[in-house]
Parts: structure tokens; sequence; C-alpha cells
């Protein structure tokens, strides 16, 4: 609290200081641009600072990140080059138009000392196709777009950035950068401080997609011993749109020529091994085309489920659904009997992959359902655990809040939790996270909602048997049965009657 | 009786059985209407039950006020449409007060599930109600039957399968157990009953524009009754209190309005309300007056008023104090009323009159089963007989003129055949019946004589049938023509197929040897002539029973559980396929265009486009504006450019239509193209002439031989857009046999989607040039 209460009173000072007059200089900055993994953008900013301050130590090192970017940011990661660790950062306030963050050193920066860093980005959707739109089988190209200068709160002396790109660099601006190879770009070095415009259009013809929302839900039913996955996705293609249409003739003779064109045909996710009842639906029905590869191994085995969208999907459209499945359990609950009470612990993943695939291929092969080419822009995670679960305690793989909701599922009487988590731009190396989740569950919970439903039924059918024992008439007909033996007696009449007439 | 089985008393063991049956009935009948559902998904199906959908989605999420005052600007652009006020909320309100209810005791279920399985469930409710029906006419056997029979009948599960979430789905279930609870308050004449039938057919008001049915068949029923000089206090008690809660009550429906003050559908339920206050004041007068001249005066009376009433009816009607019967009324007297007058009635397959093996297909022994239940009901002529009987033959009627009110004939049809059933079983299942057998012996004999004459003669596998004969003419010497009767048809049956050999061979074999050697008949064969024709002409019927069974199950699977959004096909491999390109459509036009974009389809996608795709449309289902249709048809059937004005005039920026040419679907539009061009110039017949979309030889052709204004019109040239690229020039439209046109241009609409199988065209309208040319200019610059 009160190392809390101090910085708050340093801190402003240190803007200051470090405004006006030399503090902390970068004096030698290398940026490099991986474009090679799109839709991620991987940048690590290699920095050297100086204290160039008289007399100040400086424990804190800030980082901005400017508005443009920062919605589109996933990590931020700062190392020690020397040592190799990693520092703790933490998120500050808006300042103008750049997000800033700290990171905090491992000991003050003395006077005179240099301190190597490296600062490593990982930004989601960055780039865009330009031109806007192209034709149905026309390559896709991008564009990178950024200041030449690296954003910084310190001054910095010298600096050059590397654009490193998977397919051809096509132009780039301004034209003094140099073109190192065909699938690299090296803009300065600069020593001024006037930022200007920097551009690579390169192409790129690989998948890029986008969730714009993504939802994981887990439902555990220790009855069933069944851990249900239910999987939603807004999902948008963030290839060029199409210029001139849809074209249905040349959509099927390209796929008769096997030719390959912009349009997202397959979405594969993979899924455990023992995974079953597996469905794939969307808001109006059931999708009837999808298949389940066979099993293969690896460090888990796994299966590929390949899923095609109602329609074929080129840049900028939409497609939106839920599949799901179940797997057993006890893979991922264990139960520790240390304490009196058996605490229940859940090992759950933090989050599946997808990967579009655009390919005309009848076979998919697993390396398509291991590209990481689906950037999810809103997650949320949710896991619904049995009824009668209590102490619930949630650890997450990153920094954040677990919010703890009630619910009511089929024949619930008191209900259950359901743990909700959200994060936005998740990266790609969230998929081999896992969250865990522990809770305490007492053996005879189990038998709770069997017996509530017997119990209701009881009460069913006695008020049933009350109701038909009483009487309604204002006048006792007869004592015992009045409606039914009446009737009763009239059929057996009517039909000893007719038995006589033959 | 004296006989406890598990501690129960035989009339207990009867009650119990009784319910077994009929949840086993129950079950079978929900379970008969899941094809749909196991086949394909749990999914609405065809046109109308997407709108109902869409109504009790809206209902759920926003509650009943918004709902009653829900103004739909997405329908009928740019007019809307007022829902609340337009349509029968019965269904509507039912799925989401099972919903509501299902939710307060924690169980989650969709809407859309509650929705499609509303139909099957009330299915099993319709088969309890016709038991009771069953009953309350005859007794717990008819009803059993009866209620058998509307379980599995095709004519109702055409209607009430899994997914067919329409009116008619609840409106069976209400008809059946509203005419039950009139039947049974005119035989008690009790004002409660009367009360009940009332809320009943009030349910129903909310339910179904086929209402008007019920308040015209029960005055019809009063009336008859009348005029039979069958007037009592009970009819009078059971109809006064029905005619005037259920008025009162159906008023309250928004829909219905005023309309039982001043529609002439509703004018003979007032007319009997007034005339049988007449009569309950006549037949007090009667304690004053002499019996046998009170019986004239009453009758010249009732036809007298009944002649005035009627021609001030028409009187009024004439001057327009009464609004004249609707075009689908005069279509129920006139089958070529609508085509001449409404073609856009016409156009609806469903209101075709039926065709004769139709009723074979929908119901089939029951149709023959019918007169005889029929002549069962005049036989033993009661108040309630006199209803079946008018009830058959009014229905009857109806159903054989417009396909659909099938619907309404089936349940009489059950509960007839149910009585007609009953009877027969009540005969032959009779085992006990032995003085029966015991009667016959001194007339039997010289048949007998003859009959062994012939067993020495022929072999073994012919001597049965003359068994069966001997045993026809033993039962006909019977006085009891009905057994008599009904022995000789299935005698006559009996004898062609000869199926059952072994059975009945054994029976001559072990009679044989007693035949000869006494004049006098063994007890043995006694009863052996006692049962055999019993077991005759039961095994017959059994047989008869099975295969309606089976028929029932056949066509329930083959004709009646596809969904048609969702088709299916056979690959060449026996595969099955399933083609979703309706879906696939909707989804793209619900996912990729702006949410206000307007939709240009003909009137039977407007539903679906509301329900699936989300989307505002010109024209729907709910016919309502003709001029509207007529211009969307006049769109269609325009050529480009004045198509493309009237389009940008309404606002519109998709246009979709279904083609099959690819799949050789025949319900595609160029099909319906010529529907489209008649309503159109119903409303514009200067520019629209039907005549010109015929080509030289008077053909309705599409390819290069088509007439021009055929060639220019829309519809043609997005249809075939493009088809000829991927089919080559030997490509063939596979639906209408022909070649395919050889240059279709397009300039003023772009494609926007086709779906994989082709069947589903949606193009954009396109924007005004940003230099002011045409777009013909534009493409050719």
């Amino acid at each position: 609290m009160r190392l809390v209460g101090v910085l708050s009173v340093v801190l402003p000072w240190i803007y200051v200081v470090s405004a006006s007059k030399p503090g902390l200089v970068n004096t030698n900055v290398i940026r490099t641009v991986d474009l090679q993994g799109l839709p991620f953008v991987r940048e690590q900013v290699g920095v050297v600072v100086q204290n160039e301050h008289d007399s100040k130590v400086y424990k804190t090192y800030t980082i901005s990140v400017p508005m443009d970017k920062a919605p589109k940011l996933s990590q931020l990661s700062v190392h020690e080059r020397k040592s190799g660790e990693e520092l703790d950062v933490s998120k500050e306030t808006v300042s103008g138009d750049t997000q800033l963050y700290r990171a905090t050193l491992r000991r003050g920066l003395q006077p005179g000392e240099k301190l190597s860093l490296n600062i490593d980005y990982l930004f989601v959707s960055l780039v865009e196709p330009r031109p806007k739109a192209v034709g149905q089988s026309e390559d896709q190209s991008w564009l990178w777009e950024d200041q030449s200068l690296v954003a910084s709160v310190y001054p910095t002396r010298k600096q050059k950035t590397v654009v490193k790109t998977r397919g051809d660099v096509l132009r780039f601006t301004p034209a003094d950068a140099v073109k190192d190879g065909r699938h690299s770009v090296v803009f300065g070095p600069y020593t001024s401080d006037k930022s200007s415009r920097v551009e690579v259009g390169f192409k790129d013809n690989r998948e890029q997609m986008e969730a714009l929302t993504h939802g994981r839900e887990y439902f555990v039913s220790h009855w069933a011993n069944d851990l249900n996955v239910l999987e939603h996705y807004a999902l948008r293609n963030r290839g060029p749109e199409l210029s001139g249409g849809f074209d249905k003739v040349d959509q099927m003779v390209s796929k008769y020529m096997k030719r390959r064109d912009n349009l997202v045909k397959t979405l594969l996710v993979k899924v455990p091994a023992d995974a079953r009842e597996m469905y794939f639906v969307d808001e109006i029905g059931n999708v009837s085309t999808s298949a389940v590869s066979g099993r293969r191994k690896g460090e888990e085995p796994f299966k590929v489920l390949q899923m095609r969208p109602r329609y074929p999907m080129p840049g900028n459209w939409n497609y939106t659904w839920w599949h799901g499945y179940s797997v057993p359990l006890d893979r991922y609950l264990k139960i520790s009997s240390a304490a009196a009470q058996p605490k229940h612990l859940l090992r759950l993943p933090f989050i599946g992959t997808l990967a579009g695939c655009a390919s005309q291929e009848g076979e998919l092969t697993v390396a398509m359902a291991n590209a990481q080419n689906t950037a999810v822009r809103a997650y949320e995670l949710r896991v619904t655990l049995p009824e009668g679960a209590r102490d619930i305690d949630v650890k997450l793989p990153f920094a954040g809040q677990a919010l703890l909701q009630p619910t009511k599922y089929y024949f619930d009487s008191v209900g259950r939790t359901v743990v909700v988590i959200t994060h936005e731009n998740i990266a790609p190396e969230m998929s081999s996270r896992h969250i865990l989740v522990s809770y305490s569950y007492a053996p005879l919970t189990l038998w709770m909602k069997p017996a509530v439903v017997a119990a209701a039924l009881f009460m069913l059918f006695m008020l049933a048997s009350t109701a038909s024992r009483m009487q309604y008439g204002l006048t006792p007909s007869s004592v015992s049965k009045p409606a039914g033996a009446t009737t009763k007696s009239k059929a057996t009449k009517k039909q000893a009657a007719a038995g006589k007439t033959e | 009786m004296v006989n406890k089985v598990l501690g129960l008393t035989a009339a207990d063991q009867a009650s119990l059985l009784r319910i077994a049956i009929l949840g086993l009935i129950s079950l079978v009948a929900i379970g008969s209407r899941l094809y749909s559902v196991i086949r394909f998904e749990s999914v609405i199906h065809e046109f109308d039950p997407w709108f109902n959908y869409r109504t009790t989605r809206y209902l759920v999420d926003h509650g009943f006020d918004k709902f009653w005052n829900w103004f739909d600007e997405t329908a009928w652009y740019p007019l809307g449409r007022v829902v609340g006020g337009t349509l029968y909320p019965g269904i509507m309100v039912t799925s989401a007060t099972i919903y509501n209810a299902l939710h307060l005791i924690n169980i989650p279920v969709d809407i859309r599930n509650v929705c499609v399985f509303l139909a099957p469930a009330f299915s099993a409710l319709t088969a309890i109600a016709t038991y009771h029906l069953g009953k309350e006419v005859k007794n717990a056997t008819a009803g059993l039957l009866a209620a058998a029979f509307i379980g599995v009948a095709p004519g109702y599960i055409s209607r009430s399968v899994a997914g067919s979430y329409d009116n008619e789905g609840i409106a069976i279930f209400l008809l059946v157990f509203t005419f039950f609870l009139w039947l049974r308050s005119v035989r008690l004449g009790s004002a409660l009953y009367g009360a009940l039938t009332a809320i009943s057919y009030f349910y129903m008001v909310s339910a179904w524009g086929g209402y008007v049915f019920i308040i015209n068949l029960i005055p019809l029923h009063v009336f008859a009754l009348l005029v039979m000089g069958r007037f009592s206090n009970r009819l009078y008690v059971a109809y006064s209190t029905f005619y005037v809660i259920g008025t009162l009550a159906s008023m309250q429906i928004p829909f219905v309005g005023f309309q039982p003050t001043f529609t002439s559908e509703h004018m003979a339920a007032l007319g009997t309300f007034g005339l049988i206050q007449l009569v309950a004041f006549a037949s007090f007068a009667r304690t004053l007056v002499p019996e046998n001249h009170f019986r004239t005066l009453l009758r010249g009376a009732v036809v007298s008023l009944f002649v005035v009433g009627l021609s001030g009816l028409v009187l009024l009607t004439m001057s327009g104090v009464i609004a004249p019967w609707t075009g689908r009324f005069y279509s129920l007297w006139d089958t070529g009323y609508a085509k001449i007058h409404i073609p856009i009635i016409a156009s609806v397959s469903e209101h075709q009159p039926t065709a004769w093996p139709n009723f074979f297909f929908d119901l089939n022994m029951l149709i023959w089963l019918l007169p005889a239940g029929i002549y069962f009901s005049f036989s033993e002529l009661s108040d309630n007989h006199v209803f079946l009987i008018l009830y058959s033959i009014f229905a009857a009627y109806f159903a054989s003129v417009m396909v659909r009110l099938i619907l309404t004939l089936t349940p009489i049809v059950c509960v007839l055949a149910g009585v007609a059933m009953a009877h027969v079983f009540e005969t032959y299942l009779n085992l006990r019946d032995v003085p029966a057998a015991a009667q016959l012996k001194a007339k039997a004999t010289p048949d007998v004589v003859a009959a062994t004459d012939a067993v020495k003669s022929l072999v073994d596998a012919v001597s049965d049938d003359t068994a069966i004969e001997d045993t026809d003419s033993a039962s006909g010497h019977k006085k009891d023509g009905k057994r008599g009767k009904g022995a000789k048809k299935n005698a006559a049956k009996a004898v062609e197929p000869t199926t059952d050999t072994s059975v009945d061979g054994a029976g001559t074999s072990s009679t044989q040897p007693s035949v000869p050697t006494s004049k006098e008949l063994s007890p043995a064969l006694k009863r052996f002539y006692a049962l055999f024709p019993k077991f005759v002409v039961m095994t017959c019927f059994m047989f008869l029973l099975c295969m309606f069974q089976w028929h029932c199950s056949w066509i329930t699977s083959t004709a009646y559980s596809s969904p048609s959004v969702v088709l299916s096909s056979r690959g060449p491999d026996g595969s099955h396929l399933i083609i979703d390109d309706f879906r696939e459509a909707y989804y793209w036009l619900r996912k990729n265009t702006k949410p206000e974009a307007k939709v240009l389809s003909w009137w039977d996608y407007g539903y679906q486009l509301a329900g699936m795709a989300d989307r505002t449309t010109l024209v729907d289902n709910n016919t309502w504006n003709n001029t509207h249709i007529a211009t969307v048809g006049k769109i269609m059937a325009s050529d480009e450019d004045t198509a493309y004005e009237l389009a940008r005039h309404h606002d519109v920026d998709y246009v979709l239509i279904v083609f099959g040419a690819m799949l050789g679907y025949s319900g595609d539009d160029i099909n319906k193209f010529l529907w489209m061009v008649r309503i159109a110039q119903g409303v514009y017949p200067d520019d629209v002439k039907e005549e010109e979309f015929y080509n030289s030889q008077g053909q309705y052709a599409i390819s290069d031989d088509a007439s021009p204004a055929m060639k220019n019109s829309l519809m043609h040239k997005l249809s075939y857009y493009r088809f000829a690229d991927v089919m080559g020039g030997q490509g063939f439209d596979r639906v209408r046999k022909q070649k395919l046109p050889t240059s279709v241009t397009l300039d003023n609409f772009e494609e926007a989607y086709t779906t994989e199988n082709w069947m589903v065209r949606i193009y954009k309208v396109k924007d005004l040039d940003n230099l002011g040319r045409s777009h013909h200019a534009a493409s050719k610059f």
C-alpha cells in the first residue's frame, strides 16, 4: 500500500523529468516486424537503454503503444537480453494518443549504465488487404503500414526497422528503403526524430480468419462422466472482398480444375481422439456437411473435425455457428482425497484452435489443421460445474478475473455455478495453456437430483390421487366411485342388452 | 366380476386396460410423426410454420403485450403488417405457455423444440379427445378404435408431423374436443358442458380460421334436430349457453372482432339462436294447445321462419349491411370460381379439388368404413348420431372440393369407422354367444350334406373355399342382417386370395370324420359352426387393420415427412444426400447483407425469408394485398429496364429466385412464372399479357424459340444467366426438358450468390451508375 502511495507521487515526476531533460535514452533500437504468421504480427524491439541522468536511478522503463495499434495488441512481454529474464509489465493510463505500459527493472539503472531489453509485441489483425477487392481467384495482397520511428517516451539516437513477409514483397515506401531478398525490407537506420509513414505491400495467399466473437463452454456432468464442449464462432474472412460479385461459374470451374481461389471452404478443428457425439449447427439448424478424420497420433492423440460452412467464404463474408462434442470427464478431473472433503480438480484447455482452409483438395492434411490462421478478438470461456459444487477456486494462465454466475439447468433445484472468463485478442500460444478449477463436491450430492425429481413425481401422483377421490357435486351421488361406476354399469348393461337382442 | 387379477375387479381391470391402450395409442401417434426429425433434424417445415415460429419467438422474447401490439415493418415493405391483429394467436400462445411452464420447473428447452414437437403432442391429445367422442356416441370400444385410427390416419398426419408447426396442429384437437363437449352437453343438457364447449370453441377461434366450420355445423345440428321435431330443454340449454358465451368470447380475438355480428359465415348461428328461442317459447305454448295441432303448427312456423330469415339475410347481404362471403368460401361452392376471379387462391396447390385416389391415400380402409358407420348411426338415431351424419356429409363435401379439407373430414371418418368396427368386433368377438349356434342345428343340415359331397369330390385346397361358402349360407339363415352382410362381404374377400389355407385346412380336416356318421351334429361341430365364421371374419379384419397400419406408416414415411426446407435424394450408390440449398441461401442473406436490406422474391418464400434470413420482404405467404403481389409479379415479368426501375422504386436490394434446372426440382419459379404473369395481369392488364409468354407454337418455351416477352423477362434472365456456361452447348434444362437459351445478358443486376446446386440464385440490384449512364451503356463501354 505504502509503495503504491510512494509510486503515485514519484511517477508523474518521472514523466516530467523524462520529457524535459535527458534521463533515459534509447541509444540503439532495432525493430523486427514478422509478417510471416498472419493474421498475427510479431514485433520485436531490441533496445539499448542508457541512463544519462546525472544522479537519478531508474527502476522502471516505460513502453508506449500508439492508440491505433493498442486495441489490437494481444501480448506484450519484456526480457533482459543478457540474462533472458522476463520483467513484470503493468498497464498504465492512456496519455494523449498512446497507451503506456511500465516494465519494472530487476534493479535500478545507475547513472551512465546501459541495459539491453527485448520487447515483444503480438498484434492481431494489424494488416489489411490492399487492394480492398480482387477477383475470386486472383492473388491476395496486403499492406503493412506504420511509423518509421518506434514510439517511445524516451529520445532515441538511432534506429532501424526490418519487415519480413511470407510472400513476395510487391512494393514499399519510402523508396529509399532497402529490399533484402524477396521477403524482407529494411527501413533506416534513422537518426533524426522526424517520423514518417512507411509501407510494405506484399503478396500472401494464405487464409486469414478473424473470430469477432468466440465462446467455449464446458459442461461438467459427474453422472454421465461426461465433459461436454461447445464452441461458438462468429467468423469473418479477413481476405480481400470480391470485386464484381460472386461468380458461381468460376467457382465451379476452379473446383473442377483444382485451381486455387480465395474462398474458404472448410473449417478445421482439432478435437481429442476420444471425442464423440459431435455436432455442427448454426442459427437455422443442422449443417449436414461435416466429417471427422481418423485418429492421429501425437503428444495427445486427436481427430480433425472438418466443417464445411453452408457457403464458401470469400473475403469479408461472415459465418456464425456452433459445434460441440463430448469427452470422458475422468481425463480432465482429478479427485484429491487428502482433505476431509474430497477436492475436485478440473484441468481444462483454455481455448481450442480453428483453421480456415481454402484448399480444393478432397483430403485435408493435419498441417492444414495446424495452421494458426484465426485471430480471436473477443473470447468468453464458460465452465458449468455440477449442481452442488462448492468452494470454487479458479486459476488462470494469465492475469485476469473469473466471474461466478448462478444458473439452473434441467431439473435443477438449487442451481449450479458457471465460471465465466473473458479475454480479448487471443495469442496462438494460449491454446496450449490450461485453466484449473477446483471445487468440493460431496458424494451424496450426486443423488440430490434423482431424489428431487422422484419427490416431485410422487407429489404429482399424490395430488392426482387425491383429486380423483374428491367429490365435486353438491349432492353426494353414490358412495365410492360416482362417475366411473355408473358409466361402467351402464356400458355393461348396454352390452348385455345387445347380446339379448341378437 | 368375482375374478380378481392383482387385486383388481373386472371393472378396474377394464379401466386400467383402457388407460394403457390410450397411452399406447398416444405413443404411436407421437412416434409415427417423428420420421422427419429422425431422418432430417428438428427443424420447422414448409412455409406458414416459419411465420408461426417467428411470431412465437417474438412472443417468448418480448412478452405478450408487445406481441399483441406488434407492427412488423419488415413484412410487406413498405406497407408493414399489424401482426397482432391479423393472426390467430392460439398456437403461439400455446407454445409460449408450454415454454414458460417448462422453464418454471427448470427445464430450459429451446422454443424451437417446443414448436417442432407441438403438433405430435397435440395429436396424442386428439386421440384422447376422439376416444371420448367415440365413447360419447357409442361405447369405449368404438372410442378406442376411433382413437387408434386418428392416431395414425395419414389425412391428419399430413398436417401434424413434427416440425409442421401450423394452426391445424392444435386446431384438429380443438375441433374434436369441442364437438365432444357439444355432444355431451346436448346429451346431458348441462349448462356446465355448454360453457365448456364455448371455452373450447374460443380456444379454437384463437387458433384457426376453420372455426367457421364449428360455428356453422353446431347450429346446423340444432336446426336439423328442430326440424326433426327433437326439440328438448337439454338442446335449448346446451345451445343457448354455447352460443352466447362462445360468440362473446370469440369476439375477443382482434382478428375476428365484430365479424360474428355482420358476416355471412356467422349468420346461420345467429339465426338458429333466434329460432331456438322461438321454439322454446312454442314448446312452452304446447302445454296450452292440443298435441297434434301443435306439431303441424310448429313445423310450419319453423320452415316459414327459416325462409323469412334466409331471405332477410340475402337482402341484408345484397344491401351491404352484412359482409358477403369471402372468395375462399365462394370457391367452396364453385370450384371454378377462384380460377376465374382470384388467381392467387387458385395458384395454391392445396386449394385444388381433391382427386379420388387422395381419399384412399389419406384414409385407406376408413373411407369405406365411413358409409357403414353412417348406416349404424341411422340404425340407432339419437341426437348425437344426427350430428355425426351431418358432420360426415358436410365434411365429405368440403374435402372433395379442396384438398386440404380432408383434414376436417378425417376425425369424423375415424369416429364413424370406429363405430362400424366396434359393431363388427362386438358381433364377431362375442365367443360366449352359443345359443346362436344351437339355432343353426335344424336348418344347417342340408347344406352340410351338400358340403360333404363337395368335400369328398374335391381336393383339400379347394375344400376350404366351400366351407366358407357354407358358413356364409349358414349364417345367412339367421335373422341378424348385419352379421350376414358382414360375413358375406368377408367371405367374398376371403375366397379370392385363400391366404389362410393352412389354418382352415386344419379346421376342415378335424370335422371330416364327424360329418357323415350322424345326422345330429356333434357338440364339437356345433361349436365349430358357431365359431368358424367369426374366426374367418376376424382374421380378415385383422388383416385389413394390419394393412391399414402398414399403409399409414408407409404414407407417413414417404409422403408426409419431408420438411421441404431440406430436400433429400439418393446418390447413384444409394447413399442419402441432403440438399440444403434453401437454408444455404437464407443463411447467406442473414450473415452477409445489411440488416435493413430488402429482398424481393415470389410470395411463397416470404415467410421463410423473414424467418431464416431475417430480412425485409416485399410480399409473403399472408397474401392479403393482391396489388402488391401483382407488382412483384410484374417486376418478374417485365423486361430488365422496367424491372430495374420498379425495383429501385421499391428500394429492393436483392432479388431471390428459385431455379431447379440443375437438379430437376420442378417446384421452381419458372414453373410458377405463369401464375405470376396471371396475377400481374389481373392488376396491370396493359403491361402484362399472358399470351405474350407463349411462343409462336403456343408453347411455354424457355430456350431460344421462346417468345420475346419470355426471353426479355427478368425471371427468365435471372434464372438462366450464365447457366449455359457450366452446362455446355448441349446443356439441358432438367425440369422442362428443353435446350438452354444460348445468350442471356444481364446488366442492371449483379450475381450476389448462387447456391451449391443452383437452386437459389440471389442477385443484387446495382446502384445507379456513377456517370449517369444506363447500365447497358456502361457494360458496353
